[in-house]
């Protein structure tokens, strides 16, 4: 049988396990409530009857049988008459408001009984009425038995058991119709997450899941949702951009490969010409096509892992002087004045190999980019948050604002730049590195526009503080 | 020399065999790695080259398996993983140099030589001659027919690796690779502008230069 999907809902299981446990808790404590008034009655009319007893018991003592007798006569008129039965010492009735004894194999002595007994209602229906009484034989033998009608007490009784159980009821139903209120709301909120679940899951990368502003933990699930959608829908994005940038990287130099080797054969065959320069030149697009090839590899490899392979703790100011030492003769001779700013006693956590490249791609650029006659500074420090930062800023053409945040992803190259052979993927890597390591990497004007220079490019590799 | 080529990439095999034969060295082919560990028992060789990833058994296992027997011969594997981590497991299986496919000729002739270099000069010479350039590893100088030439750190381990490989092509790769360790492949020629450096310290002002560039290759220092 299928249960109605209110009831197969989590918050609705949790609902009644809490019953169940709430339940138990109530039942104990009714159970407790019983014991101590039923109890407690019951317990008043044995006092009561005990009392009774000693007081008869002492008149006995005091003025003999015939004044009992004469006790219990004037005692049957009060108004809660208790019962009598006053017996000779072999279990005769001598007097008394009942026939005969409940207690019927009586040892001598004292002992309790609970019995019914019968009463003529006006009407003429017999009502049975509990019982309790105490049956003690008197100094002189003789045999004396009180008992109370205990009906009203268990009426009571009956009335507080009725009570617990109404209670105990409306407990369930109150429980079951709040379990059904909470699971039918927290449902609504996860059939809403579930929406956006199943239209991602049908292809609509779109689907956002509505935030309502509470702040609790739907809200938060909302958010995250939506973060990993957005996420994922640029990096899918991404991934359809970066298929047409390997189609246009690649597709390029192997039409020109192509076509180089096919001008040298028909050359060769024709008998005419030396293949050497156009064999040359076609081992050279080579190169360049397995050059893109590799930087693809490496970041489709960073991305897909999520954390850099091999992290090891260094000194990032030891990498940047190093780095710093291979870029600055370059610098020199294309007249470009170089700096380096490094602040000391920094250490940061990753891949060295990785982090090289990506700092050799900052500072590669930078020179590609910045003219003769300008200048490039390197520089590293700890930012006030504690992250350490590798910065490039070069006094080149800078990329303009709208630009900034295209150009770090897979591929992008600007359209200015279309012709430099793979400029788009070095900022790419960089930016793989930087998130393989759980860092950033911004991009902002340089110093400014200075005659023909500028405005330049500042190239920061922000890393995260090592704990 | 006597080369031991493992790949069981047929055409790649040939293509190795017809050009290390071409410079003149004795090439012998295995096609896969049990194939390769009875050639290596089989037979004396100076350089084998190894490819990582065969059928049967893989490259890694082949020469950690000679290495065991005490087999010294120089390695150099080949292989299409080109990672850090990749090229650390090879160096530690032992291998002594790691050549990540798609290579240039050049590049693999280069550093088979150096291997074959390697494995003569095991000697622990303090003073480095070639020709009339003479190094002092201890005092850390440098002569050119008597004449001091004052180097940078980096200069100096740069020449002393050409001089340690004078005479054989050494490669702009290799140069990264093991004067300043980094196995990444710069966008720019840096390697270019340093050795242009060196050029004109070591060359300029004597008769005769000895720092070649090698086209499609690299660098040559010669005596």
């Amino acid at each position: 049988m299928r249960l109605p999907r209110i009831f197969r809902t989590t918050p609705f299981r949790l609902t009644l396990l809490f019953l169940a446990l709430f339940a138990s808790a109530a039942s104990a404590f009714l159970a407790y409530i019983y014991v101590a008034t039923a109890g407690e009655a019951t317990r008043r009319t044995d006092r009561d009857i005990t009392r009774e007893m000693i007081s008869l018991a002492s008149v006995y003592n005091r003025a003999g049988v015939d004044a009992v007798n004469q006790a219990l006569i004037e005692r049957a008129a009060s108004e809660r008459p208790f019962l009598y039965l006053l017996m000779t010492p072999d279990g005769r009735r001598i007097s008394g408001s009942i026939e005969e004894s409940p207690i019927e194999d009586f040892a001598g002595k004292p002992a309790w009984t609970t019995f019914t007994i019968t009463d003529e209602a006006p009407n003429g229906r017999l009502v049975r009425h509990p019982a309790r009484g105490l049956q003690e034989r008197l100094r002189g033998g003789e045999i004396l038995f009180v008992g109370a009608d205990v009906g009203e007490d268990e009426a009571y009784v009956m009335k507080i058991v009725r009570a617990l159980w109404g209670a105990g009821a409306l407990v369930v139903i109150l429980g079951l119709a709040g379990g059904v209120l909470v699971s039918r709301n927290v449902s609504r909120s996860m059939a809403s997450l579930t929406g956006v679940v199943d239209a991602v899951r049908n292809g609509d990368l779109g689907a956002r899941a509505p935030v309502r502003g509470t702040r609790d933990e739907f809200d938060e699930l909302a958010l995250g949702l939506n973060e990993m959608l957005d996420r994922l829908e640029r990096s899918m994005a991404g991934h359809k951009h970066a298929g047409d940038a390997i189609a246009h990287d690649l597709r390029s130099p192997l039409t020109r490969l192509r076509a180089r080797l096919e001008a040298a054969y028909l050359d060769v065959e024709a008998g005419k010409g030396d293949p050497t320069h156009a064999l040359a030149q076609a081992l050279e697009d080579t190169d360049g096509v397995l050059k893109t090839f590799a930087a693809v590899l490496s970041i489709a490899r960073l991305q897909a892992a999520g954390t850099a392979p091999d992290p090891v703790l260094f000194d990032p100011t030891e990498l940047a002087a190093d780095i710093a030492e291979l870029y600055e003769p370059l610098c020199e001779d294309k007249g470009i004045d170089f700096a380096a700013e490094l602040a000391k006693e920094l250490t940061i956590r990753g891949n060295r190999e990785f982090m090289a490249q990506a700092l050799a791609n900052i500072l590669d650029n930078a020179i590609k980019y910045t003219p003769t006659g300008g200048a490039i500074m390197l520089r590293v420090r700890r930012r006030s948050s504690g992250e350490v930062e590798f910065s490039v800023t070069d006094t080149g053409p800078g990329v303009p604002e709208e630009d900034r945040e295209r150009v770090v992803h897979r591929f992008v190259r600007l359209e200015n730049s279309r012709n430099e052979p793979g400029a788009g993927l070095g900022l790419s890597l960089v930016a793989a590195v930087a998130e393989a390591h759980g860092g950033r990497l911004e991009l902002d004007e340089g110093p400014g526009k200075v005659g023909e220079m500028g405005p330049g490019l500042r190239v920061a590799l922000i890393l995260p503080r090592v704990a | 020399m006597r080369i031991l080529i493992v790949e069981d990439d047929l055409q790649a095999a040939d293509a190795m065999d017809r050009g290390l034969s071409e410079l003149g060295h004795t090439c012998t082919k295995a096609a896969d790695g049990e194939e390769g560990l009875q050639a290596a028992r089989a037979g004396e060789f100076d350089v084998m080259i190894v490819d990582r990833m065969m059928p049967r058994m893989d490259g890694v296992t082949l020469v950690e398996s000679l290495r065991r027997e005490g087999d010294q011969t120089p390695v150099l594997f080949l292989s299409a993983l080109g990672e850090v981590g990749d090229r650390v497991a090879g160096l530690q299986a032992g291998g002594d140099d790691y050549l990540v496919k798609p290579y240039a000729f050049a590049e693999l002739s280069a550093r088979v030589e150096a291997l074959s270099r390697r494995r003569e000069t095991g000697s622990v010479a303090t003073v480095l001659r070639v020709g009339d350039l003479e190094m002092d590893l201890i005092g850390r100088t440098v002569h050119r027919q008597g004449k001091d030439i004052d180097l940078q750190p980096r200069e100096f381990q740069l020449l002393e690796f050409m001089m340690r490989h004078a005479g054989q092509s050494v490669t702009r790769t290799m140069l990264l690779e093991k004067v300043w360790e980094y196995h990444f492949d710069p966008q720019t020629n840096v390697i270019d502008v340093h050795i242009s450096r060196l050029r004109s310290k070591i060359d300029k002002g004597f008769d005769r230069p000895m720092l070649q560039t090698v086209r499609g290759a690299g660098y040559r220092l010669d005596a």
